[in-house]
């Protein structure tokens, strides 16, 4: 009784966060709307990237491919069906999900046995060529459009069913590190032979992770086809796939808040760079200010994290004084690198849009982390109120807290 | 019949023949010994029963039914468990965790239901956290069981791959140098630990160490292989005089 009245409050919960998104969205112009519904699609990429990636230890680089399986097998049924089908609207839409999924788990499982048999990173290079050869099918079947792309009728702006899916890739994920099962996942991670001994059946686990991931890719590629009502080859190029690994080892392999974070804030950047014009509108030296500034925000955002939890002396008071220091002395730099910038009269001139630097600063970002921490912003460790609790340096109530 | 049965057990890495025609037979509720030099084959050995190598010729059999070249986890289903030389615990994992995926085997609920967490699946993750806790205490491991393993002592992280061992609930127990870096009253402690598995948890255990004085206090048969081939089998006062085993020894400046 305890457990039925306490789950339907965490999904009423889960429903009035995705309403409320919603509402705010649809108060918004449509850039806004398109940004926030593309923020959620990449919390569940991300996320679910993360299972196969940072809980289970397994290196796929390709995920776009699974997000690519999903939104031309819901796009291509919806031209063809729906019109007669006799299920209409939502309930279609959420058809058109569990299709989605269903191709991308099967399309899965088709990559994933024969590389995931073997020890070592055939799977980075499998996904990747597979990556390449959807997109290459893709472009030569006229049914899906070619390189132009497809058209998806009808057309839904169900900005709360794109979170209300990120909020359920959170919680599977999170139930399943929260329990034995998921512990054989982490123990493949840890230790694939050890794990064998113990009596894990390794391809197992890693398939499972695998395909779990991969549905939920596919269920938010079928989202995206019909919300933006057009879908192209280009929509899941190879940097798409870049941009979701990026936000994972960003956040903390293995953690799941960390992919959250990092995949709202890393959707959003390039639209700000995008958009950004300033004084000078848009020259090199206002695009390298927002670089350096964005770059000293992942490095502030490292290092703050890693004081608070790998220091685990001093007091509450020291440190936050400590983290106001860092975001001053960003802000300082800040200045600096754009003052510094615009004084040298050439660059001064010279004109290069922000938006065109994005997948530098992808790359960049991947490398910095990589450099100084790379164990990503949370390491493997989970926002929870244990967590934030030991931040503040109040001891959590004597009971076995779980990292993942 | 006996427990595990090695017949003729043979491996070769390349030339290198590791094991040659191994042959031995444990009963239930042996402590059984395996000795003998470094690269002597008796890692290997172990590798051959719980199907990380699969021999070359030769056979396994575990209770009357041949398993050679059985996948090391269903060796573990079928009451196998090991630990390891070089110490594989899952570093990020705490103690309890540790244990807890030993014990997994025994789980009895779905995958489903723990992804949307049924009480089913709470309730059985905490009856293995549970069962764990019991070993944990076995082991003399309660203070650290929430410690994440890497940063446990070295004598500690030896206990800890007992007791996930333990943990799968085996009839057979392989230990690969337990003692090793362990100072003397951490050795004494274990050689009473493991000596209880056997008489207090009815576990069959065969043991590979390189000290002597544990390997002969603790053992009543011993197997000794030197370059893979059997040199010598019997009780320690047997094996403690042989000159073939003095020899192989002495050879080896030890
Ligand atoms: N995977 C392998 N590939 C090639 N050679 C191997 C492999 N595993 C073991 N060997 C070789 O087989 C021989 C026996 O090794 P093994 O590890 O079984 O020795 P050991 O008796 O356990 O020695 P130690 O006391 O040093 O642990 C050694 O010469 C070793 O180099
Ligand atoms: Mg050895």
């Amino acid at each position: 009784m305890k457990f039925v009245l306490g789950r339907l409050l965490s999904i009423a919960a889960a429903l009035g966060l995705c309403f409320a998104i919603d509402v705010f969205a649809h108060s918004q112009n449509d850039y806004t709307q398109r940004l926030v519904a593309l923020a959620g699609l990449y919390v569940t990429l991300s996320v679910s990237l993360n299972l196969i990636n940072g809980i289970t230890g397994q290196f796929s680089i390709g995920h776009a491919a699974f997000y690519q399986v999903g939104a031309y097998c819901g796009g291509f049924l919806s031209v063809r069906f729906y019109d007669g089908s006799p299920v209409h609207g939502l309930l279609w839409l959420l058809v058109m999900m569990a299709a989605g999924a269903a191709a991308a788990a099967g399309a899965g499982l088709v990559v994933g046995l024969p590389s995931l048999r073997l020890r070592g990173d055939y799977l980075a290079i499998v996904t990747m060529g597979f990556g390449e050869i959807i997109r290459i099918i893709v472009q030569n079947v006229d049914a899906f459009g070619g390189p132009y792309g497809m058209n998806v009728q009808p057309k839904f702006l169900h900005i709360w069913l794109i979170w209300l899916l990120a909020v359920s890739c959170i919680a599977v994920c999170r139930n399943l590190v929260s329990s034995a099962h998921g512990l054989q996942f982490l123990a493949v991670r840890e230790d694939e032979i050890a794990a064998g001994a113990m009596g894990v059946n390794v391809t197992r686990v890693k398939v499972t992770a695998f395909m779990l991931g991969s549905a939920f890719a596919g269920a938010a590629g079928a989202l995206l086809a019909h919300f933006e009502g057009f879908i192209t080859p280009a929509t899941f190029a190879m940097d798409v796939s870049f941009i979701i690994l990026t936000m994972v080892v960003l956040g903390g392999s293995g953690s799941i808040t960390g992919s959250v974070i990092s995949a709202a804030f890393l959707s959003y950047l390039p639209e700000y760079l995008r958009g950004l014009k300033g004084p000078e509108g848009g020259t090199l030296a206002v695009t390298g200010a927002s670089v350096a500034a964005a770059l000293f925000a992942t490095i502030i955002a490292a290092g703050i994290i890693r004081r608070l939890l790998d220091q685990a002396r001093g007091t509450p008071r020291s440190r936050a004084l400590g983290v106001a220091g860092i975001v001053g002395a960003t802000l300082i730099g800040k200045i600096v690198i754009q003052w510094g910038l615009l004084f040298i009269p050439y660059l001064r001139e010279l004109k290069i849009e922000a938006g065109q630097l994005r997948m530098v600063i992808f790359a960049v970002t991947l490398i910095i982390v990589m450099l100084l921490r790379p164990q990503g912003m949370l390491a493997h460790h989970e926002l929870s109120w244990a967590f934030i609790g030991k931040i503040l340096g109040i001891k959590a109530p004597a009971k076995a807290v779980t990292p993942a | 019949m006996s427990l595990l049965e090695m017949r003729k057990g043979t491996i070769h890495f390349g030339g290198l023949v590791a094991v040659s025609e191994a042959t031995f037979a444990i009963e239930k509720g042996d402590l059984f010994g395996l000795i003998g030099p470094n690269g002597a084959g008796k890692t290997t050995c172990f590798n051959m029963i719980t199907g990380v190598y699969r021999p070359t010729s030769g056979s396994v059999y575990f209770k009357g039914k041949q398993i050679t070249g059985t996948p090391p986890n269903r060796v573990a289903a079928l009451g196998i468990a090991r630990t390891f030389q070089n110490i594989r615990l899952f570093p990020a994992l705490s103690v309890l965790e540790n244990v807890v995926v030993g014990g997994f085997l025994r789980h009895r609920t779905g995958l489903a239901s723990a992804l949307i967490y049924l009480p089913s699946a709470i309730a059985e993750t905490d009856r293995l956290r549970a069962e764990a806790m019991d070993l944990i205490r076995i082991l003399d491991l309660e203070d650290v069981a929430d410690v994440r393993s890497a940063d446990l002592p070295y004598g500690k992280q030896r206990r800890l791959e007992i007791a996930r061992a333990m943990a799968t609930q085996p009839e057979l127990l392989l230990l690969d140098e337990p003692a090793a870096g362990m100072n003397p009253q951490e050795s004494e402690d274990l050689l009473r630990t493991v000596r209880r598995l056997r008489d207090d948890f009815g576990k069959t255990i065969l043991l590979i160490e390189h000290d002597m004085r544990f390997v002969m206090n603790l053992c009543e048969k011993i197997f000794v292989l030197d370059h893979g081939e059997e040199i010598a089998f019997g009780p320690p006062e047997k094996i403690r005089n042989d000159p073939g085993v003095i020899q192989a020894y002495l050879g080896e400046a030890v």
